[in-house]
């Protein structure tokens, strides 16, 4: 290992661990919680006895294989719908101007939360929302449940939507990631070139060359997508039919059910959850490959195109429906916070009146701090980690003994790997419920304990893939010439890495204070009701059906994060940044000399 | 001062990259020559102690007859040069010099800021503390990169092709002023390089890395 040994690089060592155990035994803990009254073995209800009894009696249900159909439906249509639109997109608008332009557009649905995002179309397509205004020309017309613009329906058709309007600004700015990175930049540069001076469109290009090179690169994080939406709750809750729900919401209801032997068919579900997920990554596998086959056929047929005509038509249609959708919503939203009358089928509210934001406010207070305090304390302590682990890996290379340093470095980083992606691959239903069984045996009283823990296992993994393609990214050679400064490892850590990575790092912290702003189902669970944040406050107002409260909430809610990143944004400029750099600049004439 | 380099072996996984044993006096300036990929930069991690997987080494590197091999990098006393000045963007000029300094009861703030005026007189960049180093021209940047090399009173300096990033007429003269900055303070160093003219110029041993 590494030739001297010094106390920073001990510390760092331990955050490492630190960061794999926060990862990783929440979650195997968790799906212990529900496997263990799945089958039957839940003493705090006097079972003891280890059976499928329980599974016997969920598959009885009339409309069990309904609900995992619908759950399977949903995410997999969603997914797979998402991801055509986004590498569409890319394929049609990459090297333009026009895709700096979307990332404006997505933006909003970006950095709304999955709760926020759904009580947004609701407010657009539900039976008396907007669309429905728009086309009832009878002033005396009432909103008619007929007409309810699919959401609520059998097929789940507005949880698709939803999923979809969510994930591909996601997948977007996940692949736009991958592709700056330098070396893979260079080299889909250099195929674009190639490509086109053999005479394949740029869309044909994208599909054909480019795409097999970007893939790999997030199918990791597209697979945790798809999970997501199998067994997300707060979507199918608020847009989602209730006779039969998704999988995942039955699992909230039997789990908050008073009966507690309810509990033991909630724990089931959560298993058949898994699995369900499991089968959608088998499923999604499967199209991989034999997209994979008829991809190696298009390279030899020759063919100069890739259904150019038909895909720009896609991607202008997505567009279009962004463009409507993020107008459509931020029309609602500012007018119903503001509205006084606004009877159906009016297009315009009677009259403005900011009463509703004073009580809102009011009512809101509290749940805003909590919020603050919850995302401020999980992010920071998820930055701290993820920064020592990462200052790891570049401490570890270092070495006397190769071969043993070599192995240890890439075991750590596999196990890594994985636990970065465990939180994301096992559906929080199944290991939450767990989660705080073993939380309430150990620590009853510890809400903010547990509430933490449950923040950390999801703010983490993000906070590590913002951080790490900048911290790797850096040009060692400046830690080099600090040390050959004289400079020990924790003073060039502190006194150059970090004011060099401000920037990355301020939009690490901003993120995962979003991804903890968002978490719905770890808050409800891990604090039963007993600490609430804005979005399980929208999440209440939204089935208490008070549109004006659910518009302030939905506000509250994409302003938070909103604040977080442009300050993100902001901050690093202003105080990483020499002091007297605005005079010289004016006074003289900048000739930049920075290397590669 | 002296930089021995005492039968240095370098490794790559495993299987051997380059050997080298030389004397480099108060002063003087060995270049190493070779294609890119014989392993030139490979060599001045070694002795800055960052050599990593997968590379190794074997042999000693000594200052002053002192063994520096089990030292870590930044108590190696010995300062690095590549060819981007790398000077640190969010310190100033003045910041950037005084990070190099060591850190001695000798020095207080006001005595280091009067040292940082006087070194950047003697260049020709009077004036120049508090301006930012990104508004800085390249021959600036190259200038204040050897000051603040220099400010850390290192025992030997390794220069990783410092120069071939400037254009022609700069390099004749950067090259010049750093030699001599080099030579007047009697500091050891290693050039390693791919241009010829460098070498002459530095008008000491030259040592040729044959392509592997």
């Amino acid at each position: 290992m590494i030739g001297y040994s010094n106390y920073f690089y001990r510390v760092t060592i331990l955050a490492r661990w630190l960061l794999l155990i926060l990862l990783t035994v929440p979650v195997l803990a968790g799906v212990v919680g529900v496997v263990l009254p799945a089958f039957g073995y839940f003493p705090a209800i006097g079972a003891n006895a280890v059976s499928m009894d329980v599974f016997a009696r969920l598959f009885a249900l009339d409309d069990a294989a309904e609900m995992i159909a619908l759950s399977l439906t949903t995410g997999a249509a969603s997914t797979l719908i998402a991801c055509l639109c986004a590498f569409s997109l890319l394929a049609v608008f990459y090297r333009t101007r026009v895709l700096s332009w979307l990332q404006g557009l997505f933006s909003p649905f970006l950095v709304l939360p999955h709760a926020a995002a759904s009580i947004s179309l609701l407010f657009l397509l539900s039976p008396s929302g907007f669309f429905a205004r728009l086309f009832t020309f009878d002033s005396d017309a009432i909103p008619s449940s007929s007409q309810s613009y699919f959401l609520f329906d059998e097929l789940g058709l507005g949880i698709v939507l939803a999923l979809i309007v969510k994930e591909v600004p996601f997948i977007l700015l996940m692949a736009l990631s991958v592709m700056s990175q330098p070396l893979i930049k260079e080299k889909i540069n250099g195929y674009f070139n190639v490509g086109v001076s053999l005479g394949y469109s740029s869309i044909s290009v994208f599909f054909k060359l480019i795409l097999p090179v970007l893939y790999p690169q997030i199918r990791l994080p597209l697979l945790a997508v798809l999970v997501f939406a199998v067994s997300n709750v707060e979507i199918p809750l608020i847009l989602g039919p209730n006779n039969p729900s998704t999988l995942a919401v039955a699992v909230l209801h039997w789990f908050n059910h008073i009966d507690l032997s309810m509990r033991l068919m909630a724990s089931a579900a959560a298993v058949v959850q898994v699995g369900v997920a499991a089968v959608a990554i088998g499923l999604v596998i499967l199209i991989e490959n034999i997209l994979a086959w008829l991809g190696e056929r298009s390279w030899l047929s020759g063919k100069r195109t890739f259904g150019d005509d038909g895909l720009k038509l896609l991607s202008l249609f997505v567009v279009a429906g962004y463009a409507v959708l993020v107008a459509g919503t931020l029309f609602n939203l500012v007018l119903f916070s503001v509205a006084q009358h606004w009877p159906f089928p009016q297009v315009l509210p009677s009259g403005l009146t900011v009463l509703h934001w004073q009580s809102v406010l009011e009512a809101a207070l509290e749940p805003i701090i909590n919020t603050l305090i919850l995302g401020g304390m999980v992010s920071l302590t998820a930055l701290v980690l993820v920064l020592l682990a990462l200052e790891n890996e570049v401490l570890g290379s270092f070495n006397r003994a190769p071969d043993k340093a070599h192995s240890y470095q890439s075991n750590a980083g596999a196990l890594l790997n994985i636990a970065l992606f465990l939180p994301l691959l096992v559906p929080g239903v199944a290991f939450l419920y767990g989660l705080v069984w073993f939380q309430q045996i150990a620590l009853k009283n510890a809400v903010w304990f547990h509430v933490y823990i449950a923040h950390i296992v999801y703010v983490m993994p993000y906070v590590f893939l913002s951080l790490a393609i900048a911290y790797r990214k850096l040009d060692s050679r400046y830690a080099m010439v600090a040390q050959s400064l004289g400079k020990s490892p924790i003073r060039v850590f502190l006194s150059i890495k970090l004011p060099l990575l401000a920037g990355p790092i301020m939009v690490a912290f901003a993120l995962g204070l979003a991804i903890s702003f968002s978490q719905y189902l770890p808050t409800l669970l891990a604090t039963g009701g007993a600490i609430s944040t804005v979005t399980t406050e929208a999440v209440a107002a939204a089935s208490g059906s008070s549109m004006r409260l659910s518009a302030a909430y939905v506000i509250i809610q994409a302003v938070l994060p909103l604040v977080g990143f442009l300050l993100a944004w902001w901050l690093p400029g202003v105080l990483f940044t020499p002091r007297k750099v605005q005079i010289n600049n004016k006074t003289t004439s900048p000739q930049p000399f920075r290397g590669s | 001062m002296a930089l021995h380099l005492k039968q240095l072996n370098i490794f790559k996984d495993g299987s051997l990259m380059l050997s080298l044993d030389a004397t480099v006096n108060k002063g003087e300036v060995l270049s190493v020559m070779g294609p890119s990929g014989s392993g030139k930069s490979t060599l001045l991690q070694a002795i800055a102690g960052h050599l990593a997987t997968p590379f190794s080494m074997t042999g000693k590197i000594l200052i002053d007859n002192q063994s520096i091999d089990d030292k870590p990098p930044h108590l190696r006393g010995i300062g690095i040069m590549f060819q981007d000045a790398l000077l640190f963007e969010h310190m100033t000029v003045e910041q950037n010099i005084i990070f190099a300094m060591p850190k001695t009861k000798r020095y207080s703030v006001s005595k280091k800021r009067e040292s940082v005026s006087n070194m950047l007189e003697a260049v020709g960049l009077e004036g120049m503390q508090n301006r930012a180093v990104t508004t800085l021209s390249g021959g600036q940047q190259a200038r204040i990169s050897l000051l603040r090399s220099l400010a850390a009173e290192p025992r030997a300096v390794l220069l990783d092709e410092p120069f071939s990033k400037l254009d022609t007429a700069l390099r004749d003269q950067i090259r010049t002023w750093t030699l001599e900055q080099l030579r007047c303070r009697g500091i050891p160093a290693l050039l390693v390089t791919h241009d010829s003219d460098d070498a002459v110029a530095a008008g000491g041993q030259t040592f040729e890395l044959l392509p592997c």
